[in-house]
């Protein structure tokens, strides 16, 4: 456990695997093992306990002065398991949500599959990240570049990023009407002001080396932005993007409750009204696995794209 | 020319389907309503399954929405009309978003409810504790309501401002000694903390919360033929769900939209009175009591200037519109 020293490839796989290995271990041992937590008791029989219904949860110490009361008067003993609340179901019973979540079919005549409602979901991001890439990343190579043009800008970008997001909401589907425009705009609004700031940062830290060594070889001004910022700062960019693009997919959920309800989020939110905890942890895994799937496939891209950055074989 | 033209319409053409891949551009209906998770609206669901618009001779979207959401696209003019509360239409209406409330679709019949933690049995028993509630909607108004007829006044529970959505766990944390919630929230409360119950429900006070169909005023003047076409539907669905041999169906069609089974819908139903034309006629009668929705809203007005919800009294008659429903057979 060396600072900075690279591991052995079975040292990372092993580490890889464990990442993944942990987690869902702990959330295992939480579910199915009762001494670690599992405050609450699941009723399995009533006995003479007119409140209670099977399946009812309620706390383990309202169920024991219960089963004292009913003892005490030589009633039916009520019995249940102990288990943990709703609110956190176990892992085997998310992963069946997810499976039956793909294969139930539509509710209603004008409803979508669940696959569908992920595509419409994905397209939001693809959108949203597309239309504040196009500024965002220009806007912010800039504004590394010229100390002028971070001037003009930096101040209001640097208010904007603290803006509540979702609060324009309404805002947006004054302007954009109740469909996914909005939607988009959130994610725009969500994305944009950060992306500037980090890309114009990661524009600042090319090495001054570089550019001495190009103006010294004869570089005018124009070429020394085409020629050399961009290009020495391409494999960093490309990683701040992949960064920006999860922090995208944070601002889906309240973006999606803007103007009609559609999407994942639609399914989530269904779901936690009825309590069906199940299927909102499977909808959930849903973005996370999109998610780290997309990363990894760019990780992949990016180290074909920029097979002489070091860094990012490392980090892929 | 000819190709300069055939530039542009290609142009256009591409700029278009930009746009709508951009906006998401549909085909736009002639009316758009919204509509969200509340029995009486999600009756709708039944004629719109069943084709019963179409039939109509009607081209009407029913878009789905959070329930504030629709509200904030109603007022943002972007769709024609939105199912509502009517005290809701009120603050809408007073936000700037002028509205008739031309038909009303049901009251709320027992699914509104102010449950409390097992050993509080009634609202006297809730003097001094802790109510969570979403300050200033329509459990709040409930509470208010059930707390005078208890001869006790608002100043005797402590308030705690609570999403609606989250009441059950807010319940079930033990933070609070009651709760307010419309279904379903309110069956899931109970269900969360076994021998909690319910202390006082709309069931108590039938009429204090009337649900209404709530249309812009321009939209109102431009489609009034289509609008009375839309009240005969509704009075369509609510035969189709009153009547014991259809109502299996009715249930069906109505859970499939939120996600339920129809055994699980059914008590969410019952605890909704769905209100047909003839009787919607009596409903629309300008009294007092909480028979009329000129009562009921006039209550509705009086809690919403004492909370601050808005500032000065809403003129009523303004927001009130009769003449459709009486019109009919």
């Amino acid at each position: 456990m060396q600072v900075l020293r690279p591991l052995t490839a079975r040292a990372r796989f092993v580490f890889g695997v464990l990442s993944v290995l942990l987690p869902l271990l702990i959330w295992c041992t939480v579910s199915y093992v009762p001494a670690v937590w599992h405050p609450q008791v699941m009723i399995t029989n009533p006995g003479s306990v007119s409140y209670l219904d099977i399946g009812a949860h309620m706390s383990r110490e309202a169920f024991d002065g219960e089963v004292a009361d009913a003892k005490a008067e030589g009633r039916a003993v009520p019995q249940g398991i102990r288990a943990n609340p709703v609110y956190l179901p176990s892992p085997g019973a998310v992963l069946k949500a997810f499976y039956t979540s793909f294969k139930t079919p539509p509710e209603t005549k004008d409803g979508q599959w669940l696959h569908q409602s992920l595509w419409h979901s994905i397209q939001i991001i693809f959108w949203g990240f597309l239309i504040s890439s196009v500024f965002g990343v220009p806007l912010g190579i800039l504004c590394g570049a010229y100390a002028a043009v971070a001037r003009v800008n930096e101040s209001f970008v640097e208010f904007a990023r603290y803006l509540p997001a979702p609060a324009f909401g309404a805002l947006a589907v004054a302007i954009l009407g109740i469909y996914d425009g909005p939607k988009i705009a959130i994610i725009v609004i969500g994305t944009f002001f950060q992306q500037v700031l980090i890309i114009a940062n990661t524009t600042r830290k090319l090495d001054p080396a570089l550019l001495e060594a190009a103006l010294t070889l004869g570089t005018k001004s124009r070429q020394l932005l085409t020629r050399v910022v961009i290009p020495g700062i391409l494999p960093d960019l490309y990683r701040d993007q992949r960064i920006l693009l999860g922090w995208a997919w944070t601002y889906l959920i309240v973006a999606e409750l803007i103007g009609t309800t559609s999407g994942i989020t639609w399914f989530i939110t269904q779901q936690a009204r009825y309590q069906h905890f199940p299927n909102v942890y499977a909808g959930i895994a849903m973005i996370g696995i999109i998610g780290l799937g997309t990363d990894m496939v760019l990780a992949l891209v990016g180290r074909r794209l920029f097979s002489w950055e070091r860094s990012l074989a490392k980090s892929a | 020319m000819i190709q300069s033209t055939g530039l542009k319409r290609w142009l256009h053409a591409v700029l278009l389907v930009g746009l709508s891949a951009v906006a998401g551009v549909s085909h736009p209906a002639t009316l758009s309503i919204g509509y969200s998770d509340w029995p009486g609206w999600v009756a709708w669901q039944v004629a719109i399954d069943k084709g019963w618009l179409k039939d109509a001779g009607l081209d009407v979207k029913f878009e789905w929405f959070d329930y504030s959401a629709s509200m904030d696209a109603f007022a943002a003019g972007k769709i024609d009309a939105d199912l509502m509360t009517n005290g809701d239409a009120l603050v809408t209406g007073a936000g700037g978003a002028r509205n008739l409330m031309i038909l009303v679709t049901d009251y709320s019949n027992g699914n509104d409810m102010i449950v409390a933690r097992p050993g509080i049995k009634s609202l006297k028993d809730l003097k001094g504790k802790k109510v969570g509630i979403e300050i200033g909607l329509v459990e709040h108004l409930l509470l208010t309501d059930g707390l005078k007829k208890a001869g006790m006044t608002p100043a005797d529970v402590t308030l705690v401002n609570a999403k609606t959505n989250e009441t059950p766990q807010v319940l079930a944390s033990g933070q609070v000694d009651a709760i307010g919630a419309w279904q379903p929230n309110s069956g899931m409360a109970i269900k969360a903390l076994p021998g909690s119950r319910p202390i006082y429900t709309s069931a108590q006070a039938p009429g204090l919360i009337y649900d209404v169909l709530a249309v812009n005023p321009a939209s109102f003047a431009a489609h009034r033929a289509d609008y009375a076409k839309l009240l005969k539907v509704w009075d369509h669905v609510v035969g189709y769900i009153a009547d014991p041999k259809t109502q299996p169906d009715a249930l069906k069609i109505m859970s499939a939209r939120v996600g339920l089974s129809p055994e699980q819908y059914k008590p969410l139903l019952d605890g909704t009175h769905l209100i047909g034309v003839t009787e919607a006629k009596g409903v629309f009668r300008k009294t007092t009591g909480l028979d009329s929705l000129y009562g009921s809203s006039n209550n509705a007005d009086d809690f919403n200037v004492k909370n601050a919800v808005y500032k000065s009294p809403q003129n009523l008659d303004g927001y009130i519109y009769p003449a459709l429903t009486m019109a009919q057979p």
